[in-house]
């Protein structure tokens, strides 16, 4: 799953890089219905990723350890 | 210089540097060489993680403001194909309302459209943003018909916010009538038409280029 976030996020980064080279209408939609939602899904991935892996259950983690 | 610059024009870089273009660069370049690494790896060591999802999020950022202020410019509203006929339109000599106030310097030259076709105050950036989406989301599925037309009535608090308190324009005697005042405020009356040139010419809402 993490080589998939990371994919995505080159995806969405891909997108923005002809952006910043020529900025038109054709790199915007690029930008915006390519880039941004790669990059929405890569960080809901690797967000995912993370939990699974313990990081955002801190409290859980003391109490269980308490 | 030449005759098909514009005069006053400085060597190029003259207006600084375009920082939001290097920013987007700065961050979106090591995060693509991050993302590489956490790719072939199959992920990355704990002290490269916050900068691998910070960097992304910067680029992104930094790209958004770079959309958001460029799509100002009637360079771009004129890169897509329906809008190419209003952009040449302005730019020519063909009577137009847009074009005189084009060619008189009246609207900046760098931001015509968006000067004329977003509202007034933070409202009006947010309506334009969001008619731009759509804008994008309708060239994209090719949802549009030619000849294409204003969405809803123009606001001619656009106009007004100019010209309401030019003397020029207040001492003319039809602006005066409270009649016409009112039919305008109410939006039963619009500037163009029956006084004024039309924004733009029939030719130019069919794609094609300006009258000749």
């Amino acid at each position: 799953m993490i080589r998939l976030t990371f994919l995505l996020a080159l995806v969405a980064l891909g997108a923005l890089i002809p952006l910043a080279f020529r900025l038109n209408g054709a790199t915007a939609i690029l930008f915006s219905f390519v880039g941004m939602p790669a990059m929405a899904l890569a960080l809901l991935l690797y967000g995912v990723y993370r939990w699974r892996e313990g990081a955002f259950r801190a409290g859980v983690t003391q109490t269980r350890n308490g | 210089m030449t005759a098909t610059r514009p005069l006053f024009a400085g060597p190029s870089g003259a207006h600084g540097v375009p920082w939001l273009h290097v920013l987007v660069f700065a961050a979106a370049v090591p995060a693509m060489v991050l993302l590489l690494l956490g790719l072939v790896r199959g992920g990355l060591p704990p002290a490269l993680r916050a900068a691998g999802v910070l960097l992304p999020i910067a680029a992104y950022a930094f790209g958004g403001l770079l959309v958001l202020e460029g799509s100002k410019q009637v360079g771009f509203c004129g890169s897509c194909h329906v809008m190419r006929g209003f952009e040449e339109s302005i730019r020519s000599t063909d009577g137009s309302l847009a074009a005189i106030h084009y060619g008189r310097g009246l609207v900046p030259h760098d931001e015509p459209c968006y000067t004329c076709h977003s509202g007034y105050g933070i409202w009006g950036t947010i309506g334009a943003k969001r008619a731009g989406v759509m804008h994008m989301v309708r060239t994209l599925t090719g949802r549009y018909e030619l000849p294409i037309t204003l969405r809803g009535k123009f606001d001619i608090d656009s106009c007004l916010n100019c010209h309401a308190f030019a003397p020029s324009f207040r001492a003319v005697e039809a602006h005066q009538d409270p009649d016409l005042q009112r039919q305008l405020v109410s939006r039963e009356l619009g500037c163009t038409g029956m006084c004024h040139p039309a924004a733009h010419p029939e030719r130019a809402r069919t794609g094609g280029g300006a009258a000749s």
